[in-house]
Parts: structure tokens; sequence; C-alpha cells
């Protein structure tokens, strides 16, 4: 009993130096750096353009979060790629899994802590871009105007987040190439399943079970101007119709609740499993 | 008796594309050994290496280091063990320093040691200036010399080494032999693969040899070395010897043992100048039109090249 608790907080140990051992990799890749430049401009030019334009800013407050937030799925998607994208292939391809692997821990160990690590330096993002555009809201629109809707969106941001993050982890673990595991990852959360959410929309199937359309509630929380199973399309016949649909909240949590877990798991067991030939 | 640190029962590996590795491998190396691992290209040396080291699973039987079972067991198994296999990548963003730190770290060492030993080693291996310049801007030898460094970092009881000469100039060669020497004086493990017979015969006191996934023999460096010492006169003739003329040579009493092989002989003797110089009469008295006359011993590189042929059937 108790050399398996001494097991458990030795490993719990390597988890946290192979977190910190990831961090220092993404500072020193300059790859926390780039986030955080992203991070900031973004948000940032959603407050220096209407000023630069002299064209005002968007009317309510929360219709400017939800429009300034709308970019943060992509943030997340491009850091999610930067972190994540190479974690497991990365040791692979080039060979670093020969240094760190024939060590005395356990290889879910640095799995999870390049995972956590990832997560982190996501999350970190995601805080910098919430904090600048709820600095902003409160200089266009005064310090109590920012909806409290703003933290329940941040929350499902990071639950997205974590979702995103272990897709990306999932392709890095079946895929040997840092290449190719990189851009599997991007592209499918960038065009495959937006594509697929468009299409079973033209299909009239509401497309709940993809992440990527439930992550549209980080911005459907502030409210859209449509209403979900709105048909929108010009005159009869009414095959011309597309019908908008907005995840419900209960289950657009649970699916990427579910992405998260399933995917995390699955790139853990494949990471493990995997030989270094 | 000594204590078997690295041990295999019956390790067999065959990859996915079909390639039989390791065929029921069994080896037994003690406490304070210094063994190569020799064998030709593909012989199973790295795979064997990467099988003690958890890095790739066998199909069938067991790896233990220190009685332990390092595929059942990694994260004990591989407590004792410092490695280098093949040439792993480095963090080339990174810091030798940083690099250490981390290994450090993995191993359970404290800070203060983590600092006191990344000192030592980088000194140990020539790269004391190094500490804090980026991996990246390093050359072939410096990198190989920073992951010698790392296998011994936590001052190892055991160190598997998978041609750790690999890339270094005739210095870096030197160098890495001498610290491989020391430690095996040292009284540590060393477990060494390497297919450069010269570079085991140097710095172990026993070799395994190793062809197409099997042990063909387990001896000392000296029971090979003995048998290096073999000497053979190789001579080449206008004209194959008559019948009459083999018999005749077969009597020579100063000759050991002879192979024919139409125009050429080969002939074994003591090795003595004076002996050949006899045998070298002899055979003109006979009336043999003799081309050319070699005497030569038996290099370390013959033996493993007989014993390998010999397995193989290769006349």
């Amino acid at each position: 009993m108790a050399s398996l608790k001494t097991g458990i907080v030795e490993d719990f140990s390597h988890i946290y130096t192979s977190i910190k051992f990831e961090m220092q990799k993404h500072l020193k890749r300059k790859r926390l750096v780039i986030g955080l430049l992203l991070a900031t401009a973004i948000p940032v030019l959603f407050y220096i353009i209407p000023k630069l334009w002299d064209v005002g800013f968007i009317g309510t407050p929360g219709l400017f979060l939800s429009t300034n937030l709308s970019f943060i799925n992509i943030l997340i998607i491009i850091s999610s790629a930067l972190f994540a994208g190479d974690a497991v292939s990365g040791e692979f391809e080039r060979k670093t899994a020969l240094l760190t692997f024939p060590t005395p821990q356990r290889r879910i160990s640095i799995f999870v802590g390049k995972y956590c690590a990832a997560l982190i330096a996501v999350s970190v993002l995601v805080s910098l871009y919430y904090l600048i555009t709820m600095v902003e809201v409160m200089v266009i629109h005064g310090v109590n105007s920012v909806p409290h809707e703003i933290f329940t969106s941040y929350l499902l941001a990071l639950l997205y987040g974590s979702s995103v993050l272990s897709l990306t982890f999932f392709f890095s673990s079946i895929l040997r190439g840092v290449i190719s595991s990189t851009l599997m990852g991007f592209f499918t959360l960038m065009m495959i399943l937006p594509i697929l959410s468009t299409l079973l929309m033209v299909a009239r199937v509401e497309p709940w079970f993809i992440v990527t359309y439930a992550g549209g509630l980080i911005t459907t929380v502030f409210g859209l101007p449509v209403g979900t199973g709105m048909t929108l399309g010009g005159g009869p016949p009414e095959s011309q119709m597309f019908t908008l649909y907005q995840p419900d909240f209960t289950i657009g949590i649970a699916i990427m609740a579910l992405y998260a877990l399933l995917f995390f798991i699955s790139s853990i067991v494949l990471a493990k499993r995997k030989d270094v030939e | 008796m000594s204590k078997v640190v690295i041990e295999t029962k019956d390790l067999t590996k065959r990859y996915k594309n079909g390639v039989m590795a390791l065929q029921n491998l069994n080896l037994k190396i003690e406490e304070g050994d210094c063994v190569g691992y020799l064998g030709p290209n593909g012989a199973g040396k790295t795979t064997t290496i990467k099988i003690l080291t958890n890095l790739i699973k066998p199909t069938s039987g067991h790896a233990y280091i220190c009685g332990v079972d390092v595929n059942k067991k990694p994260k004990e198994a591989l407590h004792c063990i410092g490695a280098l296999v093949e040439v792993p990548g480095l963090y080339e963003y990174l810091t030798p320093y940083e690099l250490l730190t981390y290994l450090g770290k993995v191993r359970r060492m404290s800070k203060t040691d983590i600092n006191r030993r990344i000192g030592e080693v980088l000194r140990i291996v020539g790269i004391p200036a190094w500490q804090h310049k980026k991996i990246g801007s390093f050359s072939t030898g410096m990198a190989q010399r920073l992951l010698i460094a790392q296998a011994v970092l936590h001052e190892p009881k055991i160190l598997i080494l998978d041609e750790p000469v690999l890339g270094l100039d005739p210095k870096g060669i030197k160098d890495i032999r001498n610290i491989i020497t020391r430690l095996c004086s040292e009284n540590k493990t060393v477990f060494l693969s390497s297919h450069l017979l010269h570079e085991v015969g140097e710095t172990c006191t026993k070799v395994v040899l190793l062809d197409k996934g099997k042990v063909i023999s387990f001896d000392t460096v000296d029971n090979l070395k003995k048998m290096s010492k073999t000497h053979t006169i190789s001579v080449e003739l206008l004209e194959p010897p008559t019948k009459k003329q083999i018999t005749e040579i077969r009597s020579i009493k100063l000759i050991e043992d002879i192979n024919f092989a139409e125009e050429h002989l080969r002939i074994g003797f003591d090795g003595k100048r004076n002996t050949s110089s006899q045998i070298l009469a002899e055979l003109v008295s006979l009336g043999l039109k003799i081309i050319s006359y070699h005497p030569q011993s038996m290099t370390l590189e013959d033996v493993y090249i007989s014993i390998v042929s010999e397995e193989r059937g290769v006349g």
C-alpha cells in the first residue's frame, strides 16, 4: 500500500517535471510568444480599426463581445496546432524519444505532462484574449457594462480549448510525421468539421455531435440575432432555404467534454503503445 | 557468485515487416562485467538494446534489468541504468544545462546533485564551457559527448551504450573509450554494442558475438585475443601442386595446418620468423613455383569474421 502511494506520488512528480520541461520548450521555441502576440493582436485590432476609421463600435456590449470572441475559436485551433500538433509525433520523428523514454518514468507521465503544458499554454492565451476584450468593453461602454455571460463564455472557451487540444493530440499520436499530424489536426478543425457541419445544416440535420459546432456556444451565450431552426434563403422553392441551428447549451457542453476526454484517453493509450523503431 | 544484472530469456523480436531480428536470445551479464556486444549490421544489437531500454516490446521472451522485467515494470527497471541508444535527437533550442536538469529531475536527483553532476559530467566528456550554449550550435562530436554525459549523469550502476563513438573524430573516439574504460574500472556494468571489434577489444573484458539474432559466441576478450594470435602464411603458386607435392607439403613438420585452393595455399604455423623461412625453403625444394609468400597474423577482426562465417556455414 505504501509503495503504491509512493509510486503515485512519484508519477505526479514526473508529470509536474514534464509540464515544466514542456513549458520551457514552448518558451524557448518562441511558440508561446507567437501565441501571446496573436492573443493580443486580434482583440486589439477590434478596438483599433473602428477607432482609426472612425466608424464607431458595434452597438451593444453583448454584440461587441460575440463579434470579437468569434475569433477565439480560430486562436484556440492555431494555438492547439502550435502546442500539441507535434507533441507526440515530434518525439518519434526527431528521435528525441530515444533520449527521454529510457528513463525511470512512465510514458503516460510524459504524455500527460505534454497535454497539461499545452492546455496551460492555450488557457493562458484564451485568458489574455478575454481580459483584453473585457477591458475594451469597459473602455467603450463603461466599467459596469460587461455582461455576466462573459464568464460562462470564458469557461466554455476553456472547455472548447481542451476538446480541440485532445483532437490535435490524438492526430499527433496516430501519425508519425510532424507536418502530417499538425496539418491533419489543423485542417480537420478549420475546414473538414466546419464543412461537414454546413453540409448537414443544408440537409437540415443539426450537427450537434460535431465539436466545432458545439464550440459556437462561446459566442451564442451572448444571444444570437436568429433563433435555432430558423430558415434563411430567397423565396420559393422551399429547397433553396438554409436552416440555421445553434448548439444546445447542455448538449454542447457534453459534446465538448466527451471529445476532450475520449480523444485525450485514446491519444495517451496510442502514444504509450507506440514502439520507437 | 556475481549477481546477474542484465538478463534475457528466449527473447524474440519479429518486426511488422516480417524481419526476425532476435531469435530466442539468452544472455546473462553479471555485475561489474564490461561486455562488448558485437555483430554485423542487422545482427539484432540495437533491437536487443531497444528492448532492454523499453523502447520496443519483444514478440516473446523477457528482458530483465536488476531482476526486474523491463517491459512489465519499466519504471523500476530503468532506475539503475544510463543509456545511449542509436543517435537520439537533441532539443537544439535548449542548453546542456537545461536538458541535463530535466533528466536529473526525472531521475529524482536533488537540485544540488544535479548542479554538481552537470559540471562533472560535462568536464568528463570535454565540453565544460558549453554548459549554457544552445545545443543547436554543437558539432556532431559535441552532441555525441553530451549524449554520453546524460547517460552517466546519475552515476548509474549499469551503462547501456549503442555505438557510442558513432560520428566522432579520432580524438573523440579516444576520449569516449577512456571514459568507458574508467567506468569499467569503477566496477560499473557496461554493455557496449558495436560493430567495431577493435573498439570492444580496447574497452571490454567479455564479448558477445551476435549474428542473425542469435548469440554465436560469448567469451572473454583474452580468449579471443589468444585465437587472434593464430599465424598463417598465404602462398600463391604459378600452377596447382600435384598430388605427390600435396602429400609432401603435408609431411612438413613445421606446418600446423594447411588449406589448398587451386594455386593458393594457406599454411598455419607458430609465427616465428625462422619457421617461416624454413617452410619457404622446404616448399622451394619440393619444386613448387612460388609467385608470392606472405606470412601474416590473424587479427581480432579475422577471428570475428571466421566465427561468423563458420556459424553461417561459409567455407
